[in-house]
């Protein structure tokens, strides 16, 4: 993936991509997966840094990153999967900008889950998930359940449920097996 | 993305953040969060619109583009994921397909609004009131857009909450977060470009996914009238509150001779489904609790029959109606509200 193109997903998500770009890059993105999942990143990292009352890294900090990025890669020593690559990026203020992405990226990483929590139910279920996870088989048919159902759900609902039927792993599903208190 | 990463544990992180935040500020105007809503919906089916969102739950964050065209009143969707499953759900004029690369099928579903969207959605009423509180406020923009932030939260356990950020020109949702009774979130869609547009090219509503030599699986349905369906086959005898029967309908499902009876239960916000099919002919069990973002199901076996309820509610409201279902004959009593423990 080019800089140019790093710096097209980074207008789109700051909204300042001319319209015109905005269909082509759509377009390259449902090719590359490497673009794809570069713009879920990106976006997340938007996401984080907007957050209110989200917690982000001192300057200082950031100003450490952006030098290792700058640096020579041997002697990089933030390393971490989700970084690597963006180590040769050269354009300063996107590097500065990625740098500060980062230190926050680095806190979250560090830090306790210290913000409000999921719910417990939602927490306890996905322990369990690990443990059980559905067959294809089971994630199939949820999936037809969830689309049988959702032509009668809201709006909102109806787009979260295919959102969900989407995810890209279906073994993120939650499951869980219990004994039912059938009658 | 890796189910464990902390990225994704940030992104319901972010949304509780949100949800917590913004609450404080939320002014009580029930009939005029209303009139957002009621706005919302028909912009939502009646647009023309190309849109990029992020669709975050506790654990991870997926990107999708949505394109939605009218087209002689009727609604035509495409919805697919860019983060690499490949997997898109389009709306065609007759019927739903839901295209898996992953396991090489193409889910087909009929559509059943018959057409016209707006026919088939649940509108808030007035009787939302009664289980959801109200309430609108002013945001800060969102894309550039004045932003109303509609509040809908639920009075009892059995239903979500919703925190929507509407454009106030055009009512369409921006970004919206589905929060548990305690205001915490369960799952998030944020948009990150949304273009209202006057035409939307054939090309643009087609799939990207080549399925030949998929397996198409096809479900067959037959709509009943509800008061038929109230007095044959299956219910429930515990329901939340405010939800009431709005569809049901016989499906012919995949590897059953037998068409399964499907049920659907609205409160104006969400929906409940309830699929009952007989035995083991329909195929492998479904596990017993599952979902996805806010979607939970819950399958159990009464009487020979394999019975799960799906809904946007949580993973107890499922789990209480399915192991609630009965199998009836003739006059049956209405189901009885559920109540708090």
């Amino acid at each position: 993936m080019t800089d140019q193109i790093r710096e097209q997903v980074s207008a789109l998500l700051d909204g300042e991509l001319p319209r015109d770009e905005i269909g082509l890059l759509v377009r390259r993105m449902e090719r590359d997966a490497e673009l794809r999942r570069a713009f879920g990143s990106y976006s997340l990292i938007g996401e984080t840094l907007r957050a209110p009352g989200g917690r982000t890294a001192g300057p200082s900090f950031a100003a450490r990153v952006s030098a290792a990025i700058d640096a020579p890669a041997s002697a990089t020593v933030i390393a971490t999967p989700q970084v690597a690559s963006h180590a040769s990026w050269k354009r300063p203020a996107f590097a500065t900008a990625i740098a500060a992405s980062i230190a926050l990226i680095a806190v979250v990483l560090v830090q306790p889950f210290a913000g409000p929590a999921m719910a417990p139910a939602v927490v306890e279920k996905w322990a369990m998930a690990g443990a059980a996870s559905p067959t294809p088989a089971q994630s199939q048919r949820l999936a037809g359940y969830l689309v049988a159902h959702s032509q009668f759900s809201s709006p909102i609902g109806r787009r979260n449920v295919w959102s969900g039927v989407l995810a890209a792993d279906p073994s993120l599903m939650r499951v869980s097996y219990d004994i039912p208190d059938a009658p | 993305m890796n189910a464990a990463s902390p990225l994704k544990r940030a992104s319901g992180w972010v949304a509780a953040a949100c949800l917590a935040v913004v609450a404080q500020t939320a002014n009580a105007s029930p009939d005029e969060a209303r009139q957002w809503l009621e706005r919302m919906t028909e912009s939502l089916a009646t647009r023309n619109y190309v849109g990029l969102f992020t669709h975050s739950t506790a654990t991870q964050s997926e990107s999708m583009r949505i394109v939605h065209r009218v087209e002689n009143g009727n609604s035509l969707e495409r919805l697919v994921s860019l983060d690499g499953s490949g997997r898109e759900i389009i709306r065609t004029r007759e019927e739903v397909h839901a295209y898996l690369p992953d396991r090489r099928v193409v889910l087909v579903e009929p559509r059943s609004d018959q057409g016209s969207l707006l026919e088939a959605l649940p509108s808030p009423g007035a009787r939302l009131d009664a289980f959801y509180d109200l309430a609108v406020s002013k945001g800060n923009k969102l894309l550039g857009r004045d932003v109303r932030i509609v509040d809908i939260r639920p009075r009892d356990r059995y239903r979500y909450g919703y925190r929507l950020w509407l454009d106030e020109k055009t009512a369409m949702p921006l970004r919206s977060v589905v929060g548990d009774g305690a205001g915490r979130a369960v799952e998030q869609i944020s948009f990150t470009s949304l273009e209202m547009l006057k035409r939307i090219a054939d090309k643009e509503i087609e799939p990207s996914v080549d399925a030949t030599g998929y397996h198409w699986i096809r479900t067959g349905r037959k709509l009943v009238p509800p008061p038929q369906a109230q007095s044959n086959g299956w219910r429930p005898l515990r329901m939340p509150p405010g939800f009431r029967l709005v569809a049901s309908r016989l499906q012919v499902l995949p590897g059953s001779p037998v068409p399964a009876q499907h049920l659907i239960f609205s409160d104006g916000m969400a929906a409940i489904s309830i699929f009952i099919e007989p035995g083991s002919a329909t195929g492998p069990s479904p596990p017993e609790s599952s979902g996805v973002g806010s979607a939970n199901a819950y399958s159990t076996s009464i009487q020979g029959h394999v019975v799960t309820a799906v809904g946007e509610v949580p993973a107890a409201t499922v789990r209480e109606v399915a192991t609630s279902v009965v199998p009836v004959t003739g006059q049956t009593a209405a189901p009885a509200p559920a109540t708090e423990r």
